[in-house]
């Protein structure tokens, strides 16, 4: 098969599963720990954007209404954390699961407290 | 023999391209979650309009629905940037993927449409759905919502055809997927 430029033995037209493994780059399965630190990066983000809805603005968004918006958005943050790790490592020998499962645990607790304790 | 479908010649290592699309297959799944969470503003929304009726680009809900129409473009645009390895989802002419194209007009339209949006209720404050300067921005959002779907649809398709992903347990979605790949998918309805 024919490389890109920069690729392959120079005109010979062969590759090389070096070659390969250059393209690739870092592998989807060897990603977990990006995708684990852009999950709790966007939880974060989200409990500051809602809480600085109802800190600043409580007569248009009291802190009920950030709570919900809070618990649903963590959902929808962890069902996406669970199926890029799912899709990243399908096929491959990794198993991430015990990364996923104290994640969401430890979300679920930082979620309850937010909504217990926070902004009332 | 006719060929029912396209014979695309394999550019690059099968291994690649399936490391590829799963990398653009994990930006969907980010932006799809984005998406996702518009529709939780939108109660959000409607929860704000009950108890304060006007309409301003500045109320809480509306940062949060707006910085989608920022972030899901940037998103979508990143995509773009990275598809340009994969051969198998350019477009007509090595352009654009076509899918893509659509979604990144239709955000354009969408945001184009804000400005003018700001510029009508200078004057006529009261939020009817139907008035002419929203068309444009539900419009867009449509044929850029649609336009994903085209290209989150077809990189799914090469998954399955590079034999990365398996079609649904489910047999009647499994033939489906069999009758698409052979290029009969409509033949039932379609002679």
């Amino acid at each position: 098969m024919t490389l890109p430029k920069g690729f392959g033995s120079g005109g010979t037209g062969g590759s090389s599963s070096a070659d390969v493994e250059r393209m690739i780059g870092r592998r989807v399965e060897n990603m977990t720990g990006i995708i684990t630190a852009s999950y709790w990066a966007a939880l974060m983000a989200t409990a500051a954007g809602t809480a600085a809805g109802y800190f600043y603005y409580p007569w248009a968004y009291p802190t009920a209404s950030g709570h919900f918006a809070f618990i649903v958005l963590a959902i929808i943050e962890s069902i996406g954390f669970i199926f890029c790790v799912k899709v990243s490592e399908e096929g491959s020998n990794k198993k991430s699961n015990g990364i996923i499962a104290g994640s969401i645990a430890i979300a679920i607790v930082f979620v309850l407290y937010v909504s217990i304790y926070v902004g009332w | 023999m006719i060929n029912t479908m396209a014979q695309m010649p394999a550019l690059i290592p099968k291994e690649v391209e399936i490391q590829r699309l799963k990398k653009v297959w994990l930006m969907v799944i980010a932006l799809g979650s984005i998406a996702a969470s518009v529709e939780v503003d939108n109660f959000v929304d409607g929860s704000l309009h009950q108890t304060s009726i006007r309409d301003s680009a500045f109320t809480p809900s509306h940062w949060w629905l707006y910085s989608h129409f920022i972030a899901l473009p940037l998103g979508w645009g990143a995509v773009a940037l990275y598809d340009r390895k994969i051969p198998i989802l350019r477009g007509p002419n090595n352009s654009m993927n076509t899918g893509l194209k659509m979604t990144i007009l239709g955000y354009l339209a969408t945001m184009f449409t804000i400005g003018i949006n700001e510029m009508w209720h200078f004057w006529f404050v009261e939020e009817i759905f139907s008035v002419p300067n929203h068309w444009m921005f539900n419009m867009g959002v449509v044929v850029a919502f649609i336009g994903a779907l085209a290209y989150v649809v077809r990189v799914y398709a090469r998954l399955i055809e590079l034999g990365a992903e398996t079609p649904g347990e489910n047999p009647y979605i499994a033939e489906m997927y069999k009758m698409a790949l052979e290029g009969k998918l409509y033949s039932r309805s379609i002679p």
